[in-house]
């Protein structure tokens, strides 16, 4: 069964990707409020995600979520410079796994919050 | 069409054991053995808390259990979910104690016993019986095997299973009796801009006057789908649809990943503080209670509460108050449309001997369809193989990753308020540090309060 990363992105994401050929493979959600890039993920490679990262876990779509967010950003990183959406770009972020889950155990302690104004709540 | 009114509480009458009087409170403490309440832990986290037990009970949330079960009750419990009285009731609740502890308080049936809170007088048990339970016989009975309950347990419980885990983790020797609060907590911010007991609930109903509401149950903080649903289940009711919806959370002991309790409370209140449900339709309020992920069983104490409180409807979900995948996904709506007959229910909960008298409301899922533009009823929408399903792990992801979600998955002060939050703990989502703080400080207060020792 194949699962599925969703990258979804934001402005900066969007200008990052300008030029990759990548602008082609986004996908909108919600009325193209959300752009987001997917990526295959062979239930191998989910099996060895899973078995790295105990919070994440596969929703109702079949995408690998609660995954650190480390591990998204450098999957972004890989997608970006290897201008693809193929499974080698996973590869590539298991080639750093130490240093993600070094990062991602950090996550669990402290992830700083938006600037944003909270004071009408 | 008979219109529909305001179902009496479950049992007849609402539970009221709390003493406001101080000079009463204190002569029934006086010269009482005490007992300093510990939470239930596993692997050195705390996963139960009993004195959210005693405070649902005492406030009428669970009307009408007023304590500590006795033996014969909690075997009449687990084998047709009965009290002793007949009335439906889905768990065991009892006040458990180690053996060493029993040992060193020397009390017994026809005892007092003070039991304190945060170094605080809390209340009172008044002993009727002491029992040995082997926890893990109650822990496999209370959820159901796949061998006695083969209609809706799918595989056995285990030690995955959070509710499975409470019950496991209890101590042998139980202490069966009356509870009464005899001194009053006072619930921290924002707790206590929720907090409606039963009979305040009913009383806020009748001002409002909603002859009719409908409950809507939540850990979660609302995403435009909850909305969704919650509008849209409203629709039922009698000649008009529903005229109030109550968000009932369930605030108790957390499991990482969870959104804090004061986001869950804040978030529901942005739903209506801002518009997207107007306030005169809308009310959020919550129970303490450390959630047994027991799904058909959950269901039933849910419908118990929020009848309690004065509604009239419950929406159920698809899978609800459900963790993996140990009941059939429908287990809840299976137990509230034909019944499940290996727990006791023949037929419908609403529809037995001395059971309930909310009226379900099944409903399936909401998402969004491109082609429609908006969200959509499952049921309902034709364009099923576009469905776009807001998944909450999806909006956790976002969240995490520090996206403002749009305004058509995520309403933005409800956003806001996880943000808030997210402020004072340094963290979106329940970790270490909030369970630390959450074993130390619970929802509530105690105010000093002087007793004469034995």
């Amino acid at each position: 069964m194949v699962h599925y990363i969703g990258l979804i992105l934001d402005d900066i994401r969007l200008e990052q990707i300008k030029g990759t050929g990548l602008e082609d493979k986004l996908n909108t959600l919600f009325g193209g409020q959300i752009k987001q890039l997917v990526i295959e993920v062979p239930e191998e490679v989910s099996k060895k995600i899973l078995a790295e990262f105990p919070n994440a876990r596969i929703d109702s779509r079949s995408f690998l979520e609660d995954l650190p967010v480390a591990f998204k950003r450098a999957l972004f990183k890989e997608v970006v410079d290897k201008k693809s959406l193929g499974v080698e770009v996973v590869d590539a972020v298991f080639g750093k796994i130490d240093e993600i889950k070094e990062l991602a155990a950090k996550e669990s302690e402290y992830i700083p919050p938006p600037d944003i104004d909270t004071s009408e709540i | 069409m008979a219109l529909l009114k305001t179902p009496p509480p479950h049992g007849g009458n609402l539970v009221d054991r709390v003493v406001r009087n101080p000079d009463r409170a204190k002569k029934m403490a006086d010269g009482c053995v005490t007992f300093d309440i510990k939470p239930t832990m596993l692997d050195g986290v705390p996963i139960r808390n009993v004195y959210r037990e005693i405070m649902s009970i005492c406030y009428g949330f669970f009307s009408p259990v007023d304590g500590s079960m006795v033996r014969n009750e909690v075997e009449k419990v687990l084998e047709e979910r009965r009290l002793l009285s007949e009335w439906v009731f889905p768990y065991p609740l009892v006040f458990d104690i180690s053996e060493e502890d029993y040992k060193n308080l020397g009390v017994g049936e026809g005892d007092r016993l003070l039991l304190k809170l945060k170094g605080q007088p809390f209340a009172v048990l008044d002993i009727d019986e002491v029992y040995k339970i082997d926890p893990v016989d109650i822990a496999t009975r209370t959820f159901g095997t796949p061998e006695r309950n083969p209609e809706v347990v799918k595989v056995p419980f285990d030690k995955k299973h959070p509710g499975y885990m409470i019950y496991r983790s209890m101590h042998p020797v139980i202490l069966a009796g009356k509870y009464t609060i005899i001194n009053e907590p006072k619930f921290r911010e924002p707790f206590d801009k929720f907090w409606f007991p039963p009979a305040k609930c009913r009383e806020v109903f009748k001002e409002k006057g909603w002859r009719t509401a409908i409950a809507h149950q939540t850990r979660n903080v609302p995403h435009v789908g909850h909305e969704a649903l919650m509008k849209n289940a409203a629709y039922t009711g009698d000649v008009e649809p529903c005229r109030g919806i109550l968000v009932n959370a369930i605030i108790g002991a957390k499991r990482r990943g969870d959104y804090p309790d004061e986001a869950i409370l804040e978030g529901h209140s942005a739903v209506n503080r801002f518009g997207y449900i107007k306030p005169e339709r809308h009310m959020v309020t919550f129970t303490l209670w450390d959630m047994r992920y027991g799904n058909p069983i959950e269901s039933l104490l849910h419908g118990i509460i929020r009848q309690n409180m004065g509604c009239t409807h419950h929406m159920f979900g698809r899978d609800h108050a459900a963790v993996g995948e140990y009941y059939d996904m429908y287990a809840t709506q299976i137990l509230w449309t034909k019944g499940i007959p290996s727990f006791g229910f023949e037929a419908p909960p609403n529809e037995v001997d001395y059971g309930l008298k909310i009226i379900p409301q099944n409903m399936a899922e909401f998402w969004y369809c491109p082609k429609c533009q908006e969200m959509v009823y499952s049921e309902t929408c034709g364009h099923v193989d576009m469905k776009q399903k807001l998944s909450g792990s999806f909006i956790r992801g976002m969240v995490a990753e520090g996206i403002f979600p749009p305004n058509i998955i995520m309403r933005p002060e409800v956003y806001k308020a996880i943000v808030k939050w997210w402020k004072v703990y340094g963290y979106p989502f329940v970790n270490p540090k909030y369970l630390e703080e959450k074993d130390k400080n619970l929802e509530v207060d105690l105010p000093p309060m002087e007793i004469s020792k034995a």
